[in-house]
């Protein structure tokens, strides 16, 4: 369902990027702390070899205690070991402003650089500049900055400030831990609100460190050695590889993760029951939409066409709708307004078909979802931060079916991916119900590919070529498109095509089923490729893998620091037919052997030769069998591996000889 | 920084979400409506937009005072072209503002949308300067816009200003139907042009008005290594001439002399030196024994401080003036024109004498002799006198000055000696106050910017391999890889070079990535060592092919397109490989690719195979000089890359004895 998080929560991620971007942490007074010597001679990195800076230590004091502000107090002291640590580190900004009620101010900046020899060069205030990056419509945002004096490789900066958020609260303050550089230590000093709420704290992915108790209601927390993230190829989300910390206020007791979902689960019914209300109008539309369908499947299919048939969805990027005419469309306020109005947003379809579902007789419910694009979630963690309504559940038989029909290109039965394999809750009043949503099988996500092809002597390869996408893999092109012109889409195409065959020349280019949900995607197009294979004396050397030729490994390096994930289980079908140019034959037809690594993945390639000067090559691929899609860094080579395989199967060449005798 | 670019990025569109409904109804004004009305020529279907009007009116007054009036209207064309629907108008905060704007956006059936004060959004025009006075008001409607809508916006800017010259570009990349720039000048006034990319464009005078005006300019399309678009659009260069007496801030230049009087009265005060600055200077110098030593030790000493740009007064000419070069010192950052000006104050603490130079940093065709204007320029670099004892690739001769010793003093990858390709042949003022004057940058040839590399492969009867590749660069070659080297944090840089060898040779693993920067001699030396057990494919347990061009060449230039507008822009480069391949036991060469020799006015390469007992040498050699061919020439620059691509695939066939 659908709406995106709304525009607090957005603020909410600017602050928490700002909270990120400008060391946090605090002294309690306003002192600079003492130098350690042996830190303005080190010439070594701590945490990290190879670093270009490091953060000796980051302190952080949050004071929620007062009833109007949440003020911080920040503290960075930074080594410089290197010209690209100077470089990165040697300029400060540190944003604040206002916008709608949310307003951030900066105070009482200091800052100084400590030369290797220990001389001192203090921040100037005259050197601090102020400026408003941007303005407009109760949108102010500001930053203070500055330049470092004076800083070379062996100095240590040090900088401090005060951030008030006026009139914030602390509730659902993510606490960082890891920043672009290393951090030797990381502690942040936290005074909650007493308002007889309890304030919690939860770590991800780190050991939960010790809450101390400090002086003036103080609580510390202190993590050590933080690396920074380093970006890899497949890997899961920042918040899922990062360590941080959740800071949040409850009055539910958290600590029976069932209890706290239970009442989360009946509150979200009170608020759902009149939005999915099943009137006669709803009753009728279900008879009618329904007609003589007479399995569950087929009900449920009737209902799932209609409001994507009779509701036009105002959310959908393909609709024609400005951000002008959304603006003045009426919101609906149940099922029947939708039916009445002929249109809604995404959530409006969504909880309109649950009221049609709910009308002919079925067990519905609104599923809370997290986002596996996100984070993967666990109903452990007992908080709503990370779940928002998502699809409908519907019970069939014995088994929660999920639908999302508001998301305009999702066929019926599918979700979309960043749903897939999640525990869900499914809201009621009978309490909380947790559900695991199927994953798709690899074949539902397939690329289907055929191309007839004609190689000439000089190496040219020319024909036509068609390219079916499915599932996950459709979406994902449909979204890739379904803005664009018609000829943006065909640029599209040409730089995927240039980008692993770079003297392709495209014609003809057929582009179908852009904005369907249920018809694959598809690519049609005439392809003339020179230089496609290669001469060498009296042999012509032909790739056949033709829609891998180009591509390199997945994988390229041999170190791994984050587990590998790929979004949802893929299959690939390939057909090539290569007619052979005059007085050329197949030197051999040996084809790469088969490949499988148990029911998560298998390669299959076949090369036969048809009336003595036709190549045909077939290659089929799945990956993610058994919802197999994460793997621990622990397995990184096998990973490497398979994919090495596949890929060195895929570059096989085959030799073309003048004047040879084709071999089967 | 990037999280501030986040910052801003997400702030936009928290703006974009924020846009509050308007009136429909608001009547657009007569000249876009009649803008709107115009038909255009049909484009290719990669065009996204024609602009309809692009007119610009300034009204100077003696005392500085400028109004500029601009009126803009496009048509989108696709909905790719919605990016255009959008009115962005710079100011400077200190001395100008944005009077009046407003926009509008014309649906096909008439149906007209206004956008004004509400809707405006000011923001920073470069989020990297620690300071700049330099700001934008936008309008967006680009989430309202879509193919066959005109967009069109009228802006009213005010300044004072102490620059008595203005320039105009007559068009974008976009096809223009009507382009007019209009100059009112005080009685008795006068101005003079120049028109650049274009042939000269005649005013229409009417009194002190003077108008210019070009119609039907055809789309600049996008190609690989095209010119820049500021060599290809035409362009307008306007000085005002006051009358005689008139007394008016405003600064005119009649010649490069004047221009060069003008920022040395800017840059001569900001190079006074202190006892710190002084000692500092000598201190860098205490053990160099010549003068070039003397210059490498101040330059080496001036690159590695901080680049941090903090630009105040710009209207009054203080984007043109260096901060003190004892400030610069003391903070230990510095814009180009500090770092130039710092430079010259520490060589003259040691007795050296030198000059800052404005020059343009992005093209080197940009800055034209026929306009004398400060405004030609964007960053600043050293003239240093030097003696004939100081030999160097950088040095031009002066007529009175003599030998001049050319340096960017802010370009740390670039040392004493060497000038980033960039700057090279383009057109430089020399800031000398009566001496000053355009001097052309040297060029240096191809010979010595060269990469010369050397491969040692052994082979396998199983396909496996392991080599060693050992690279040498100098000049900028040297620089570009030391750029590399130093962007990139060392697993960065390591992760980089390993991508770089398995995309030639699958599955290889790395076992020795040893860079080694020899900046003093700008040299730079990268040795890796890594082994495949699947390099070569063996067919039938008989043959056995592989390619003997182990790596790919750094930049290759890939022109794919059937057909060519623009002049293809060539930069000088120059290769050696040799690859030494230990063939496996029991396996004799088969088949080996033909070699290839090429030669044309732009450049050469050669390719060639040898055996020598078990042993085949590869090897290639590239030189392309600096060029810019014409698009009629354009078959043959592609032939030329093709023919290379093709021979550089080509797989040599061994066979089992």
């Amino acid at each position: 369902m659908f709406l995106p998080r709304f525009l607090p929560t957005l603020f909410l991620t600017l602050v928490c990027l700002l909270v990120l971007s400008t060391p946090l942490a605090l002294a309690d007074d306003n002192d600079w702390k003492p130098v350690d010597p042996a830190e303005l001679s080190s010439t070594t990195p701590v945490v990290e070899p190879n670093a270009d800076a490091e953060a000796i230590f980051w302190e952080v004091r949050m004071d929620d205690s007062q009833t109007e502000d949440l003020i911080f107090k920040h503290y960075i002291r930074i080594k410089v070991f290197t010209e690209r640590g100077r470089e990165a580190q040697s300029k400060v900004d540190i944003p604040f402003g206002k916008i709608s009620h949310y307003k951030i101010r900066i105070e009482d900046i200091a800052a100084r650089t400590i030369r290797p020899d220990g001389t001192i060069i203090e921040l100037k205030k005259s050197d601090i500049f102020e400026r408003t990056i941007v303005k407009a419509n109760g949108v102010k945002i500001k930053a203070k900055s500055f330049a470092m004096p004076g800083v070379e490789p062996g100095s240590i900066i040090e900088y401090r400030w005060r951030e008030v958020r006026e009139n914030q609260s602390a509730n659902n303050v993510r606490l960082e831990f890891q920043r672009d550089i290393p951090v030797r230590s990381v502690k942040y000093y936290l005074k909650p609100f007493a308002n007889g709420e309890t304030m919690r704290v939860q770590t991800f992915h780190g050991n939960s460190p010790e809450l101390v108790k400090e002086r003036n209601g103080f609580y510390s927390v202190t993590m050590t050695n933080m690396k920074p993230v380093h970006e890899e190829p497949n890997m899961p989300p920042e918040d899922q590889v990062k360590t941080w910390m959740l800071l949040y206020y409850t009055p539910i007791p958290t600590s029976n993760p069932a209890i706290y979902w239970g009442l989360v689960s009946k509150a979200f019914d009170e608020i759902i029951k009149p939005l999915m209300k099943a009137d006669d109008r709803v009753k009728q539309t279900a008879a009618t939409a329904i007609g003589d369908a007479t399995t569950p499947e087929q009900k449920l299919q009737r209902l799932y066409e209609y409001v994507r048939a009779n509701v036009k969805n105002t959310s959908d990027d393909a609709s024609g709708l400005t951000a002008e005419d959304r603006l003045k469309l009426k919101s609906n306020k149940s099922p029947s307004d939708t039916i009445k109005r002929g249109q809604g947003t995404g959530q409006d379809i969504d909880l309109l078909f649950g009221a049609l579902a709910k009308a002919a007789g079925f067990d519905v419910r609104v599923a809370l979802a997290p986002d596996r694009n996100q984070i993967f979630f666990s109903p452990e963690f007992s908080n709503l931060y990370f779940v928002e309504p998502s699809s409908v559940a519907v019970k069939v038989g014995d088994v929660w079916r999920f639908f999302n029909p508001g998301y305009n290109l999702l066929p019926f039965g599918m979700l979309r991916w960043q749903e897939e394999g999640e525990e869900t809750l499914l809201v009621g009043e009978s309490g909380a119900l947790w559900v695991k949503t199927p994953m798709s099988p690899p074949e539902l996500s397939r690329v289907t590919r055929k191309a007839k092809l004609r190689l000439l002597e000089d190496g040219t390869l020319e024909g036509d070529v068609r390219m079916e996408y499915t599932g996950h893999l459709a979406i994902e092109k449909k979204e890739e498109n379904d803005e664009d012109s018609p000829q943006q889409r065909e640029d599209t195409l040409r730089e995927m095509i240039k980008s692993h065959m770079s003297t392709a020349e495209l014609s003809n280019i057929q582009i179908e089923n852009v904005t369907d949900p249920a018809k694959p995607f598809v690519y049609a197009f005439h392809i003339r490729v020179p230089g496609y294979a290669q001469k060498t004396g009296r042999r012509l050397f032909l790739q056949p893998a033709f829609f891998q030729h180009g591509f390199g490994a997945l994988f390229q390096t041999s170190d791994r620091t984050y587990p590998v994930y790929f979004h949802f289980p893929w299959s690939e079908d390939d057909n090539v037919e290569i007619e052979l140019p005059g007085g050329y034959a197949l030197d051999h037809a040996e084809a790469p052997a088969p490949m499988s690594a148990g029911n998560v993945s298998a390669y299959n390639v076949k090369i036969q030769v048809a009336d003595e000067h036709t190549i045909l090559y077939h290659r089929t691929f799945f990956f993610g069998g058994g919802e197999s899609i994460l793997f621990p860094t622990t397995t990184y080579s096998a990973i490497k591996q398979v994919f090495d395989a596949v890929h060195t199967s895929d570059e096989h060449t085959l030799a073309l000889r003048q004047g040879a005798t084709a071999s089967n | 920084m990037n999280m501030l670019k986040r910052l801003i990025g997400c702030t936009f569109f928290l703006l974009l979400l924020s846009v509050p409904a308007l009136a429909g109804s608001d009547e657009a004004p007569l000249w876009l409506r009649d803008a709107a009305a115009q038909n255009a020529p049909a484009y290719d279907r990669q065009v996204r937009a024609v602009v309809l009007r692009r007119e610009q009116n300034v009204t100077v007054s003696e005392d500085g005072h400028i109004v500029t009036t601009t009126l803009y209207a496009v048509r989108l064309l696709t909905r790719e072209g919605r990016e255009y629907a959008r009115a962005i108008v710079p100011y400077l905060t200190e001395t100008g503002k944005v009077r009046e704007l407003n926009a509008w956006l014309i649906r096909p059936g008439g149906a007209v949308k206004h956008y004004g004060s509400d809707n405006v959004t000011d923001a920073i025009s470069d989020p990297n300067d620690v300071y700049n006075e330099l700001r934008v008001k936008v309008i967006s409607a680009a989430s309202d816009a879509d193919a066959g809508m005109v967009f069109g916006y009228q802006s009213v800017t005010e300044e004072r200003s102490v620059f008595g010259y203005d320039d105009w570009n007559f068009q974008d990349r976009l096809p223009t139907l009507a382009a007019r720039y209009t100059v009112n000048l005080p009685s008795g006034w006068s101005a003079q042009s120049v028109t650049f990319n274009h042939s000269k464009v005649e005013p229409a005078v009417s009194g002190t008005s003077y108008s210019w005006e070009l119609d039907n300019l055809p789309p600049i399309a996008e190609e690989p290594a095209s010119p820049e678009v500021t060599n290809l659009a035409p362009r307008l260069a306007v000085s005002y001439v006051p009358a005689q007496g008139a007394n008016t801030p405003l600064k005119t230049f009649s010649n490069w002399v004047d221009v060069s009087r003008w920022l040395s009265e800017l840059h001569d005060p900001q190079a006074a030196s202190n006892d710190a600055l002084i000692a500092k200077a000598r201190e860098l110098t205490a053990n160099s024994h010549t003068e070039l030593e003397r210059i490498q030790a101040i330059g080496r000493y001036v690159q590695h401080l901080q680049y941090i740009s903090i630009d105040i007064g710009v209207g009054r000419g203080g984007g043109l003036r260096p901060h003190a070069a004892t400030e610069v010192f003391a903070k230990s950052y510095g814009d180009c024109k500090d770092k130039a000006n710092l430079m010259r104050a520490m060589l003259k603490a040691v007795g050296i004498t030198a000059y800052t130079m404005a020059i343009y940093l992005g093209d080197p065709t940009y800055v034209r002799e026929e306009w004398a204007s400060p405004s030609q320029f964007n960053h600043c670099i050293v003239a240093i006198k030097v003696g004939d004892e100081t030999q160097a690739a950088t040095v031009v001769q002066h007529p009175k000055l003599g030998r001049l010793l050319i340096f960017d003093a802010t370009d740390d990858a670039t040392p004493v000696g060497d000038l980033p390709q960039e700057e090279q042949n383009s057109l430089a003022l020399l800031i000398a106050g009566d001496q000053g004057a355009l001097l052309r940058m040297p060029v240096t040839p191809p010979e010595s910017n060269r990469l010369e590399r050397q491969a040692e492969m052994t082979l396998n009867g199983d396909g496996s391999m392991s080599a060693s590749v050992h690279e040498r660069f100098a000049g900028q070659s040297a620089v570009s890889a030391r750029r590399e080297f130093r962007a990139l944090s060392r697993p960065q840089y390591n992760q980089r070079i390993e991508e770089w060898i398995t995309h030639g040779v699958q599955g290889a693993r790395l076992s020795r990535i040893e860079p080694t920067d020899q900046i003093n001699e700008n040299r730079f030396a990268l040795d890796v060592d890594f082994n495949s057990l699947a390099y070569a494919q063996l067919m039938q347990n008989r043959l056995l092919i592989f390619k003997p061009a182990i790596v790919s060449r750094h930049d290759s230039l890939v022109l794919t397109e059937a057909s060519r507008r623009q002049p293809v822009v060539l930069g000088p480069y120059a290769l050696t490989e040799t690859v030494r391949v230990h063939l496996p036991a029991n396996f004799d060469v088969d088949e080996l690719p033909d070699p290839l020799k090429l030669d044309a006015p732009f450049g050469s390469y050669a390719a060639s195979y040898e055996v020598k007992g078990d042993q085949l040498v590869f090897t290639r050699t590239m030189t392309l000089r600096a060029a810019t061919i014409p698009p009629e020439q354009y078959a043959t620059v592609r032939g030329f890359f093709e023919r290379i691509l093709a021979t550089e695939q080509a797989p040599v066939v061994l066979a089992r004895r």
